[in-house]
């Protein structure tokens, strides 16, 4: 199931007639989806309406699920009213300035390199900075940090945080505080990542996240799926798609940035992929 | 009027009905009356006119296609469809060599699909076209306005004013070095400002959401009659996962492709699609080809494929029915599409239009 899904709306609730509810979802018609997927002829048949009719149905049905119309100068403005929440500063000048300022809020960055070059480093450092002031470049918010491979650590965390902002980082006070925001979950299957991603909604809203970090997304796809196996490529690149297109939906409805950090191999592997889709 | 029945739009218990009553022409109908006809296949007097209303209207635009009115009709000479074509201009990209491969630039009433790996730039020409569309017709543009459908989530409207800055900045220079007057009478309304209010944004989260928003955008394209660019980044995306039925992926994609041929011609816009590569993998090795399958290839009417050449991004035109196949570079500098190397000095009065051009590479060299 993807969740935030206007096409699993029903229906009825797209404003369709009781009567004629009935008479779709005895064709097993049940949902917007169902409907914007059958052809029109097929349509004029289950229905029993003329060719007008079903016009203005499939009208209706689409208004019910098609997307608001935004003009680019909304979507500016919407960053314009808070400047800090359109990106969260990486605090490395340079980096940032490639950023266009930093980690995108509303979108999904993906953070890959060879083993050791310092990706789970950028992680705890960038969740450190989010729970910042806002006043001091951060997101004043909650971090939640997925954590796949157990490299997580809380040691480290505190160092990166004492050595990086010792003005800020004075008391133990304020120390606590930033580790009690970061919410660390060690998931090692898939299956637990994927479902912990579809909770996270929930969670987003009560903690106050700003920051969903995913470490990582390639080592538990690596370990589950021999792409030896016939089908497990077709499988691994829907599971991919289906925890990137949840994600980004996450990441657009409450404008947080999310990290997903993979290896570069499987950047690689990833277009592969793509082999399978026919 | 020998039409037969079932050729009409009718509901299909309705038409059984008639059927059976004995009728199969329109002609036949349309002799009785709807108290009549009500009687004869027992349906309501309601029901009865407004069927005999549809037959009506079905057959006063069959007489009017044979009267042969110009606005019903689709068919045309080849002589009207070149002077159309050459009167309805293009959207430039920016990058002179792209435009030449292209024709002069994206051409309009056709769909143009671009295709690419990752991070090649599909999505910055999708931008940069959706702020050059805008372009007032003094400078040699169209004044239209753009409706972009996102996908993916990558639209950045920090990138996007980033592109309208210097397309403005672009038409400045222009206008200081002509001096005239609708020029800058022009600029006093194409701002940053004004190009991004006429990026109208729809962000759709799966193939659903999209099916409906194409549905409905005729009539949005008939309420904003300005808008010369439909640009969908991308099309594979939705279609690339949770699709058991391959069929129905086939089908479906070619109902969106068909719904945007008949856009682009009614509308007279030009349509803009972002594809996705996949790896095909043959008997030794292996290729990168657009995604979507063979048949989606179909589709669009112009495909240009942006791909890397060790770190030069290249554009290959691979089918296009007017222009010949060619590769071109180009890069993305932050002001969006442009030119590899800067042009020649050339001795054109045109010069002055080539100047903002090298802008950016200067800029760039001095980082």
């Amino acid at each position: 199931m993807l969740f935030g899904n206007m096409a699993s709306k029903k229906l009825r609730r797209a404003g369709l007639a009781q009567e004629l509810c009935e008479r779709l979802s005895r064709h097993q018609i049940n949902t917007c989806h169902d409907f914007l997927c059958v052809s029109f002829l097929e349509l004029m048949k289950v229905t029993g309406q003329s060719y007008q009719n079903v016009q203005k149905l499939l009208c209706k049905v689409s208004r019910a699920c098609a997307p608001k119309m935004q003009t680019a100068y909304d979507l500016k403005m919407k960053r314009a009213v808070n400047p800090f929440s359109a990106f969260l500063s990486t605090t490395l000048d340079s980096l940032d300035k490639t950023l266009h300022g930093g980690v995108a809020c509303g979108s999904l960055t993906e953070v890959t390199g060879p083993p050791g070059c310092g990706k789970t480093q950028f992680c705890i450092m960038m969740s450190v900075l989010a729970t910042l002031p806002t006043s001091l470049g951060g997101l004043d918010g909650a971090v939640i940090y997925i954590d796949t491979e157990s490299a997580f650590s809380a040691e480290r965390l505190v160092q990166i945080a004492e050595h990086r902002l010792p003005n800020y980082f004075v008391t133990e006070e304020k120390l606590v505080s930033m580790t009690r925001s970061i919410h660390l979950y060690r998931e090692l299957t898939c299956e637990s990542v994927l479902k912990r991603i579809e909770s996270l909604e929930e969670e987003i809203i009560s903690k106050k996240v700003k920051l969903v970090i995913i470490d990582s997304v390639a080592s538990v796809v690596r370990k589950e799926f021999d792409t030896k196996l016939q089908g497990n490529l077709t499988e691994r690149s829907n599971f991919l798609a289906r925890e990137a297109s949840m994600l980004k939906y996450l990441a657009e409805e409450f404008s947080i940035p999310v990290l997903g950090r993979k290896l570069i191999f499987l950047h690689f592997l990833y277009k592969d992929c793509g082999a399978t889709g026919v | 009027m020998q039409r037969d029945l079932g050729s009409l739009p009718l509901a299909p218990a309705l038409r059984a009905r008639l059927v059976g009553a004995g009728f199969s022409t329109a002609q036949e109908l349309l002799e009785v009356g709807p108290c009549e006809l009500s009687k004869e296949i027992g349906i309501s007097n309601e029901e009865a006119l407004e069927t005999l209303q549809v037959i009506r209207q079905e057959c006063d635009s069959d007489a009017a296609r044979m009267g042969g009115d110009p606005t019903s009709l689709r068919t045309c000479t080849a002589l009207e469809l070149l002077e159309q074509e050459q009167a309805q201009g293009f959207v430039v990209t920016f990058c002179s060599v792209l435009d030449d491969i292209l024709g002069g630039g994206v051409q309009l009433t056709k769909i143009t699909e671009i295709c690419g790996a990752p991070g090649v730039g599909k999505t910055q020409l999708c931008m940069q076209l959706a702020v050059d569309v805008q372009i007032p017709e003094c400078f040699g543009g169209l004044a239209g306005e753009a409706v972009y459908i996102d996908t993916e989530g990558s639209f950045m409207v920090e990138r996007v004013a980033d592109i309208a800055t210097a397309c403005v900045q672009h038409c400045q220079l222009i206008a200081e070095a002509h001096q005239e007057e609708d020029h800058h009478k022009a600029l006093e309304t194409f701002s940053l400002e004004s190009i991004l209010s006429h990026i109208y944004y729809f962000r759709c989260h799966d193939y659903t959401e999209l099916l409906a928003q194409i549905y409905l955008l005729p009539d949005f394209l008939s309420e904003h009659s300005k808008v010369r660019l439909v640009a969908v980044d991308g099309i594979a995306f939705p279609f690339r996962h949770d699709f058991e039925d391959l069929s129905l992926r086939t089908r479906l994609l070619n109902g969106l492709a068909q719904q945007l041929i008949s856009i682009a011609n009614d509308h007279k816009l030009a349509v803009i699609l972002t594809n996705q590569m996949t790896t095909r993998i043959g008997q030794s090795q292996s290729t990168l080809v657009p995604a979507l399958g063979e048949s989606w290839g179909h589709a669009a009417t112009i495909r240009l494929i942006l791909h890397w050449d060790n770190n030069q991004r290249l554009a290959t035109l691979y089918k296009s029915p007017s222009q010949k196949e060619s590769t071109v570079p180009y890069c993305i500098t932050p002001h969006g599409f442009r030119d590899v190397q800067p042009p020649p000095p050339s001795q054109t009065p045109e010069g002055s239009e080539m100047n903002p051009r090298k802008r950016p590479r200067i800029e760039e060299d001095k980082q």
